[in-house]
């Protein structure tokens, strides 16, 4: 089952820091957004493989947007 | 008197049929459904052992009794009222007779100035009694609101809670949900079906994850019934019985020395960089329990209750390690209601301050921050109690002034020494002030970088406030606890 790990606030997307097929364990850092001056961290939800980059640096995304999506193989 | 002259009075009629009434008025009944105690259970497990004092045991609507047990206990030592709704009756449906029951235990603990804990599982208003039912839930609101100026008022929700039920939660201070089988909701899945079509869930409708994360109608969600119990006589350990009471001291306790030793290195030099405020609370406050309020709804803001010195105090900080720490409309409403909670009963509000500004934007504004906002500026504005606020890294714009500013009524407003107190952060102010000399720079880059350096040092080093007495004073992190401590001791101390 992949979950997605997704923005908490309207943003830019800064730098996506994890590559599709990287193993990621809970708590690691995916991507950053930049919004108020401020680079908001996005947190991989669980452990699992990175499947799908879903965002471009630079492109905007909502508060809900999926940023990457991680599948419930066993990670780092 | 012998044994066997007792044993004889006992058979007298009289004697024999009072006992017949307590024995059927008292007999176990299994909780229902997801249920794990009885409301008397649950009364007992909330107060003191064997302290509880029901008020009129024998009083009944129809052969069965009232549908909610009401009396006085006492919690740590302390008097409280409870009201248990009795799901084992009538669902626990707030009857005409119910509602006679629960307005004179409010009254009671009104007039000797007790609080008092509503543990709720009612289905809403008792169809039959129809305007007799819904007239008596009406009074219930009075009074609630009534005894929002005199008590605290805490409610639990150990089923599911619909109409005057859930409203009057939310006429209450701080509400507690049991994962599972709590609800609140204006009806349920059958009749929001019938009425609009919709099918959802009673989960979906007013379960605990909707109303402690996305609605904010309840603020703390727990895994059972004795831990909704358990954290109730938590929460009443940090308030007085009533306003103007005596605050439940503890004994100091210095904070832990390795987060006092931390303290200095919490917050990042970068203003970009996120942290966690809660290692900030650490090195400041009494080690030992907090008790958090809303944890997981807008938890860009916090609300939480701690102690300095052994003093219950209640803290309003920033999160930058939640959506970076904005406000805005739900943050905002969180936090007024907590100060607005803490200035009616006379815990003193202690503020830190670290916020990018208010979150702007279609979103926002469609949710009405504007007015939301202004809820928070009101809030420390009408304050009784001592604000004390702190500036621990940036606080820009209008947020700055929302955060418990000296210009809104704080006693004391500290800076660090890394503060920022700006309109606006560097970035921003100087593309617009300089916008001119950017466009015809060779580098502008370099130069806007230069100009930033200059705003930061000459418009929003926090001596700017202090030489004007805006700030009252700019202090390292380790002089934070005793700053507040000594603000403490005289705001707090017995007129002469």
């Amino acid at each position: 089952m992949t979950t997605a790990a997704r923005a908490d606030i309207v943003a830019n997307v800064w730098k996506i820091v994890v590559r599709e097929g990287d193993p990621v364990a809970a708590g690691d850092e995916l991507a950053v957004l930049e919004t108020m001056k401020m680079e908001i961290p996005v947190i991989a939800p669980s452990g699992g493989h990175v499947v799908r980059i879903c965002v471009e640096e630079g492109q905007i995304v909502q508060e809900g947007d999926p940023v990457v999506e991680i599948d419930g193989t066993p990670g780092a | 008197m012998t044994q066997l002259d007792l044993a004889a009075l006992d058979a007298t009629p009289h004697r024999s049929a009072l006992t017949q009434r307590r024995r059927d008025r008292m007999a176990h009944v299994e909780p229902r459904g997801a249920r794990q105690h009885t409301a008397r259970q649950r009364v007992e497990l909330l107060v003191d052992a064997g302290s509880f004092v029901e008020i009129g045991p024998l009083r009944t609507a129809d052969g069965k009794g009232t549908g909610v047990l009401t009396g006085w206990g006492r919690v740590d030592g302390r008097h409280v009222v409870v009201i248990a709704h009795d799901a084992a009756v009538a669902s626990g449906a707030i009857g005409a007779v119910f509602a006679d029951a629960v307005q004179k235990a409010q009254r009671l603990a009104i007039d000797r100035g007790f609080p008092i804990v509503y543990l709720n599982d009612s289905g809403g208003a008792r169809v039959p009694d129809g305007v007799f039912a819904l007239h008596g839930c009406g009074v219930i609101f009075a009074l609630n609101v009534e005894a929002q100026r005199r008590v605290p008022q805490i409610s639990v929700i150990l089923g599911p809670c619909a109409g005057a039920a859930a409203y009057s939660p939310a006429l209450t201070d701080w509400t507690i949900m049991v994962k599972g089988h709590g609800h609140m909701f204006l009806t349920g899945p059958d009749i929001v079906k019938a009425a609009t079509g919709e099918d959802a869930t009673a989960d979906e409708i007013g379960g605990s994850q909707l109303h402690t994360v996305t609605s904010g109608v309840a603020h703390l969600e727990v895994e059972d019934e004795a831990a909704a119990l358990a954290e109730t006589r938590r929460l009443l350990s940090f308030l007085p019985s009533h306003a103007g009471a005596p605050m439940p001291f503890a004994p100091p306790a210095e904070p832990d020395q390795v987060a006092v030793d931390a303290l200095p290195f919490v917050v990042p030099e970068k203003a970009s960089v996120v942290f966690d405020m809660n290692r900030v609370l650490d090195g400041v406050l009494d080690a030992g329990e907090r008790f958090e309020l809303m944890p997981t709804h807008a938890p860009s803001i916090l609300t939480v209750l701690g102690r300095l010195d052994g003093r219950p105090v209640g803290i309003v900080a920033n999160q930058p390690g939640a959506r970076g720490g904005i406000l805005d409309a739900k943050a905002s409403v969180k936090a007024a209601r907590f100060v607005e909670f803490c200035s009616r009963f006379g815990l003193p509000v202690l503020t830190f301050v670290d916020v990018p500004g208010f979150l702007p934007g279609t979103v926002e504004e469609g949710r009405g921050v504007i007015t939301h906002g202004a809820k928070l500026l009101k809030a420390y504005i009408e304050s009784s109690a001592p604000v004390l606020t702190v500036v621990v890294r940036k606080a820009y714009g209008g947020a700055y002034i929302a955060m418990g500013a000296k210009s809104l009524g704080a006693d004391f407003q500290w800076a660090w020494s890394n503060a920022e107190i700006a309109v606006m952060g560097p970035g921003g102010a100087v593309t617009l002030l300089h916008r001119r000399a950017l466009a015809a720079a060779d580098d502008p880059v370099a130069l806007r970088d230069e100009l930033a350096a200059q705003y930061r040092e000459e418009v929003a080093r926090p001596y700017v406030a202090a030489e004007s007495g805006i700030v009252d004073d700019v202090i390292v992190p380790e002089e934070t606890r005793g700053r507040l401590a000594d603000a403490l001791r005289m705001l707090c101390a017995d007129p002469a």
